[in-house]
């Protein structure tokens, strides 16, 4: 077998069936954004008006402001929480690493949709769990309407966000941990460096690779949130309060489906797209985790 | 003997071993459980969202079925499932239910574009002629209609009334039959909104609204005869009643007049319900029915009550959402859809256990003199539940809908909450103004966005 | 004070008292603080799963009676039943006769097990490829592939929906599994897991004579197992708890996977929210076994030792 060929032959089934599930619907997508449409129906070209429309539209920044800080919020919060309870899980034995874990993990075994009504039922002013935990530990909190307050709905989203992704991510870093050579920690431990000098000098950038891949897709899954505030802010169908849980993709889907312009929708979609293109690329050549040199 | 194959040698792990073994093991059971469905599709498809309508649909669907010679499917699907699908098919031009049910908020997606372009069939004409117009409650047709074009038949009215805790209102010595208009309802707050039990937080309001969105204002406003849009898709909320509501609103919960508090949905509802949280809650007719599988503890202690008058005889209802039914215009069978239209809406016997079945009123008038309309509710003391809301239904508002209403919907709410912000820190100083300028930038954001729609809505 | 507080309170000086007994050596207040803070957040990520289970059992007059469980002086069978399970159980009608709750599971497991499978052989095959050799456009494929991934899957929608028709799969299982059976996000995770394995081994399989796909099979593989169990998880998960696929594609009723069913008790009108949650409850079992199975996988690490040959 020719081995020039064999690459290709590898991806070939990714090609066969991008082209036919991605590329069309993209060139779709691409053609509509300078359209306007009318239900499922009518078209009108109206060339680059979506784009001038939506660079001054309120909903749109706030959509924007919104999501932008719940990805800030994700890649802070959750990668060190997640990396910690790796390490932390890491070091211990038997019964009780795996019982930890399928705990941590648990969060990941339910739908989207039962997580919304969970929080939605867990942040109910007076009753709540939420509420009551945070009057017992800080005397704070037991009326206060997280859903339904425009400047604690973003918290309440990215707890709940937090509560699914922190255990899943820390079972990607904990194989990544899995995969790290020993014998590599074992001689800088001997050439004297402590815990945290190992842990950062050794192990952090032996697990570059899986890192590297979390933390893009993290970005590139906060960007595009969308089920969880449309099940956990269902009374105001995703936006919360004055807007203050509207993310880019429920916009893209409260004006392309309920308001029913598609081509508006389609030009959010490739703003979003866009931006999520340029963070990713900087973030990547900022810390060189995609290069290929092991 | 060749090497004996272990797990352990399988190259991508012990588990995707299992997985392989469950998928082959899966596969191979769900083709033999899966018998082959039918190899013709029936003639017609009806597609619906709510589990109850299923049931009762299926029995007329069955007797539909012996009448005609033909063979009817109703489909159940999750509403939200059921508009993308719609949707999509249309686009797609195949896989196309011949009827579907959808609900308020969805029929504007299909009437957008030009009249023309509507892949609905246009029922005006045919609900004229066979004089089931006037039969119907006309103001429901509102809810359907686009540029003067009726796309769907209305399933319910949906009026809207008070339950209330008897039990607790009797104690009080609270006579609900003098209670008229809001202000005398209002001027009940001194004697019912207290702290019970001395720890800081008032234990018991009058009334269940809303705090943090505008659809209780909404549903206040349709009342005084305010919709968000008008018959020709105008923005129309931006009235001097709009300000005075919102105004009124927002000094029902907050501040020294505070008589509110919201009791939000399900479990919390209920619980309030119980705890007598609130004394009287907002309820269209389904939810007298949902009150009743939901808080079963509750039984004799409820009764339901119109909404008081703006005015001193005034309108004491109002109205909130429905479900219509749609034909496509893709549908193979037009006229055996329509015969099966009128059947599933306008049947009579029917539409009579449906409503013991789901306390929804129907918009045909003459099934209200049914027996089952009138039969006391033993949960709710007797009451005759089903009578008191045929009275308002005649009264119910008319509520315009266009493609643009959850944004409208957003965009009065962000009025509603920078004003409550304003009252918050300002108290009445100024708040009508605030109103009257966060209404006049809502409406003109949403002219702006109606008029990108290149085609002319009228 | 409350218990909470209380709690709180009597772990920070548990751990002072162990900083004190041994001032020289923090390892045993360190690991003490360690099994804390993972005790604790082990405790907090559960607790709402409280909320899960009572409503679960709890008979449907008293269901919104008590946020949690009843106090325990109330347990008795008319609180506390298996009533939502016996709903839950009772089957639904069809064209082709009474689908029950079991054929649901048998359709979710054959779902996300063969679109597991076919994921991992597929994007493992793709992610080496991009991994481990040189070829033409490869560069700009990648960029490519990272760009897709960066498209809202719901604008897509549409688009897909109509191919997916054209080719006649609406209401069958392939419509749920093809369009998502290689994705970037596959790709790009195998790529980076087999980046870390050394291309002096591949070189050696060369010289040794095998084909370039058992080098793939037999050498490669077996060395990203951990990544492979990770990825089967999540890829097992996002196919069980789907939902908004299969609600537009599927039509009969015996087809339906749990999450549909299950989602159909939450209506406009009324829900039944115990037998939504009972379901839920027994919906976890299966992805939780296989969380169990996979276990081993993320301890078995570079076991076959041939990183250090």
């Amino acid at each position: 077998m020719n081995k020039r060929l064999v690459p290709y032959l590898f991806i070939a089934p990714y090609l066969a069936l991008t082209v036919v599930f991605t590329i069309y619907p993209l060139l779709n997508a691409a053609v509509l954004a300078f359209y306007q449409t009318n239900g499922p129906a009518s078209r009108t070209f109206v060339g680059i008006d979506n784009f001038r429309f939506l660079l001054g539209d309120p909903s749109f920044h706030r959509a924007l402001t919104n999501t932008t800080v719940f990805t800030a919020a994700s890649v802070v919060l959750v990668l060190p929480l997640a990396m910690g309870l790796a390490v932390l899980l890491h070091g211990r034995k038997g019964r009780a690493r795996g019982f930890l874990r399928l705990l941590l993990f648990s969060p990941n075994l339910v739908g989207g949709i039962f997580v919304g009504i969970l929080f939605a039922v867990l942040f109910t002013p007076r009753y709540g769990l939420m509420n009551r935990a945070l009057h017992a530990l800080f005397g704070w909190g037991l009326e206060e309407r997280f859903l339904g307050n425009p400047a604690l709905v973003m918290p309440a989203i990215v707890v709940t966000a937090l509560w699914v992704s922190v255990g899943f991510n820390m079972i990607y870093f904990l194989a990544a941990l899995q995969g790290v050579d020993k014998t590599l920690e074992e001689a800088a431990r001997i050439d004297g460096a402590n815990r945290l000098q190992v842990f950062r000098y050794v192990t952090l950038p032996s697990m570059r690779h899986v890192v590297g891949f979390v933390l893009v897709t993290t970005v590139i899954s906060s960007f595009q949130l969308f089920e969880l505030p449309l099940a956990l802010l269902a009374s105001t169908d995703g936006k919360g309060p004055d807007n203050s849980g509207l993310t880019l993709i429920t916009y893209l889907y409260d004006v392309g489906f309920n308001t029913g312009d598609l081509g508006l929708g389609s030009a959010i979609g490739w703003i979003v797209a866009a931006l999520i293109f340029g963070v990713s690329m900087i973030q990547l050549k900022l810390s060189g985790l995609a290069r290929e040199q092991a | 003997m060749s090497r004996f194959f272990s797990i352990e040698d399988f190259p991508y792990g012990k588990a995707p071993f299992w997985l392989l073994a469950l998928a082959l093991v899966s596969t191979l059971s769900v083709i033999v459980t899966q018998s082959s469905s039918a190899a013709s599709r029936p003639e017609l498809v009806l597609a619906t969202f709510a589990p109850n309508h299923r049931e009762s649909y299926q029995g007329v669907a069955r007797r539909f079925e012996r009448e005609h010679g033909v063979r009817v499917t109703v489909e159940l699907v999750h509403s939200r499932a059921l508009e993308t699908r719609l949707g999509n098919a249309l686009l797609a031009g195949t896989d196309v239910p011949d009827l579907a049910e959808i609900g308020a908020g969805a029929i504007a997606y299909f009437t957008r574009g030009p009249l023309s372009d509507v892949a609905l069939h246009d029922l005006t004409d045919r609900i004229e002629r066979e004089g089931i117009r006037k039969r119907l409650v006309e103001s429901r047709l509102s809810l359907w209609s686009s540029r003067g074009r009726v796309f769907a038949l209305p399933h319910d009215v949906h009026p809207v009334g008070l339950v209330y805790r008897a039990d607790l209102v009797e104690e009080l010595g609270i006579d609900v039959s003098r209670i008229e208009t809001w202000d005398d309802f209002v001027a009940l707050g001194p004697k019912v909104v207290r702290d019970l039990d001395g720890d800081g937080i008032v234990d018991r309001y009058l009334i269940d609204l809303p705090m943090g969105a505008a659809w209780g204002v909404q549903v206040l406003l349709l009342q005084r005869g305010v919709s968000l849009f008008d018959e020709r898709g105008n923005v129309a909320f931006d009235q001097p009643e709009t300000v005075e509501t919102i105004a009124w609103y927002l000094h029902r919960i907050e501040g020294k007049d505070r008589v509110a508090t919201e009791c939000g949905w399900g479990q919390s509802l209920m619980k309030a319900m119980i705890d007598g949280l609130a004394l009287f809650y907002m309820a269209p007719d389904w939810r007298t029915h949902t009150i009743m599988t939901d808080v079963p503890n509750a039984k004799g202690k409820l009764r339901v009550m119109p909404l008081p008058a703006w005015t001193p005889g005034g309108r004491r209802t109002s109205t909130w959402g429905g479900t219509g039914l749609v034909v496509t215009k893709t549908t193979r069978h037009p006229e055996l859809a329509w015969q099966l239209a009128k059947a599933l809406y306008f049947d009579g016997a029917e539409l009579g256990r449906r409503f013991a079945a789901t306390g929804i009123l129907p918009p045909l008038a003459d099934a209200w003199s049914l027996p089952e309309f009138r039969a006391p509710n033993a949960f709710y003391g007797g009451q005759p539940v089903g009578e008191l809301f045929a009275s308002l239904a005649r009264e119910t508002p008319p509520d315009w809908a266009t493609p643009y209403k959850t944004q409208a919907e957003t965009r009065l709410s962000d009025v509603f909450l920078r004003s409550l912000e304003h009252f918050r820190s300002h108290g009445d100083s100024g708040l009508k103004d605030v109103i009257r300028r966060e209404l006049r930038v809502a409406r003109e954001y949403l002219e702006t966005v109606i008029g990108r729609n290149v085609q002319a809505r009228h | 004070m409350n218990p909470l507080r209380a709690l709180v309170l009597a772990f920070g000086l548990g751990f002072v008292v162990l900083l004190f007994r041994t001032p020289k050596d923090p390892r045993p207040a360190v690991r003490y603080l360690a099994t804390g803070v993972l005790v604790a957040a082990a405790a907090a990520v559960v607790s709402p799963f409280l909320w899960l289970v009572a409503a679960a059992f709890k008979d449907r007059s008293v269901l919104n009676e008590h946020v949690f469980f009843p106090p325990l002086g109330d347990w008795s069978s008319a609180t506390l039943n298996l009533d939502n399970f016996r709903r839950l159980f009772q089957g639904d009608a069809s064209l082709t006769g009474k689908v029950y709750f079991s054929q649901y599971v048998l359709n979710s497991l054959c779902v996300a097990s063969l679109s597991t499978v076919l994921q991992v052989l597929l994007c493992s095959l793709a992610g080496y490829a991009f991994a481990k050799y040189s070829f033409a456009g490869k560069g700009l494929l990648l960029t490519f592939m990272l760009g897709t991934m960066m498209i809202p899957g719901v604008l897509l929608f549409a688009p897909v929906y109509d191919m997916v028709v054209r080719f006649g799969f609406v209401d069958s299982y392939a419509a749920l599994i093809l369009p998502g059976v290689v994705t970037p996000y596959g790709i790009f995770l195998f790529r980076q897991a087999i980046l870390s394995v050394p291309n002096e081994m591949i070189d050696a399989g060369r010289i040794d004579g095998a084909s370039e796909f058992s080098i793939y099979l037999k050498l490669v593989m077996p060395l990203v197992r951990p990544l492979t169990a990770a990825f089967c998880l999540v890829c097992f998960l996002g196919s069980w708890n789907a939902f908004f696929g299969p609600s537009v594609y599927l039509h009969a009723q015996q087809k339906l996977t749990l999450p549909v069913v299950l989602n159909m008790y939450l209506g406009v009108y009324g829900s039944d929210q115990g037998v939504f949650l009972a379901g839920t409850l027994l919906a976890i079992v299966p992805p939780a076994l296989l969380f169990f199975a996979l276990e081993k996988e993320f301890v078995s690490g570079l076991a076959t030792g041939a990183v250090k040959g």
